[in-house]
């Protein structure tokens, strides 16, 4: 099934696919904190407005995934902000999120050694995307 | 942190941002505008020297210029430690001690080695495995290893989250 971008669809389709993660599992043992995903608008990428993804990670699953305003995503502890095209690149496997870290193109906000801690368990979260099929604004 | 109590979230104070620092200034940056990798570095470094006390006598100690280069993104670092102080400088300046030469997989998994009870890097679990295997195969490159194993171990004591 396919899903709109970044929608409470996608969000859904997201913690199920982290729920499956074996690699998640096991790689996010020890995570307490919540993490918010900035999606910065690109109207003429026809994503109009900033949304935020707001995530409740616990030991290795992911107990709620919603979608929200951009300050509901950067109220929590790990804030990853980034433009909709992005967030589609590393979506679609064209940017590597650690990559992207590095180069800047994905700002980080929260406690370093805790996030680099959990290389592992962030790079399934990124594969656990690109599992889902998404309906992207700029291509209809 | 979060309550164990399912479905129940408390907020946790994180430290540092990345481009920001802990406040004690035991980093600084010798370029205007840090790259976002001399500010992941600096910042990751400076948040673990703070938060990890068993850190500081290597930070203090240590005297040398480590170079970074991340080969899949084209970008490197010095950073210059001067005992108890870091400068973090965008690319690759003259006279290093050791030059890390690797992709950004490595790099980071430079930053996840356990160190051993005698202050030794571990090299026999999963992660040491993967970065061994990678000298040994060459995908990470160390200039200067030799005569600077003290100096490396150092740094990856300091650079260490685990």
């Amino acid at each position: 099934m396919t899903v709109k971008a970044f929608s409470a669809e996608w969000a859904k389709a997201f913690k199920d696919e982290v729920n499956k993660s074996t690699v998640y599992k096991t790689a996010g043992k020890g995570w307490k904190w919540t993490v918010g995903l900035v999606v910065e608008a690109e109207p003429d990428k026809h994503f109009a407005e900033a949304r935020g993804i707001v995530m409740d990670l616990f030991e290795g699953e992911a107990r709620d995934v919603n979608v929200g305003s951009a300050a509901d995503a950067q109220k929590c502890d790990f804030v990853i902000t980034a433009p909709y095209s992005r967030w589609k690149q590393v979506a679609t496997k064209e940017l590597d999120a650690t990559k992207g870290m590095l180069q800047g193109k994905l700002k980080l906000k929260g406690d370093l050694p805790t996030i680099v801690r959990y290389t592992k368990a962030s790079q399934e979260m990124t594969e656990c995307t690109t599992r889902i099929a998404v309906e992207w604004p700029d291509e209809k | 942190m979060h309550d164990t109590d399912r479905g129940r979230m408390a907020r946790r104070k994180v430290k540092a941002e990345i481009t920001g620092g802990g406040g004690k200034g035991l980093v600084d940056y010798a370029d205007k505008e840090p790259s976002a990798f001399s500010s992941m570095l600096g910042g990751l470094i400076e948040a673990n020297v703070e938060s990890r006390p068993e850190k500081q006598p290597d930070f203090s100690s240590l005297v040398a210029r480590v170079g970074i280069w991340v080969t899949d993104i084209d970008e490197g670092v010095t950073l210059d430690f001067k005992g108890g102080k870091l400068t973090v400088h965008n690319g690759l300046k003259p006279r290093r001690t050791i030059t890390i030469r690797a992709d950004a997989e490595t790099v980071m998994s430079l930053s996840n080695l356990k160190i051993g009870r005698l202050g030794l890097p571990v090299y026999y679990d999963e992660v040491g495995r993967g970065v061994a295997g990678k000298l040994l195969r060459g995908k990470l490159k160390i200039d200067g290893l030799l005569p600077n194993i003290m100096t490396l171990n150092s740094v990856t004591r300091i650079f260490s989250v685990q």
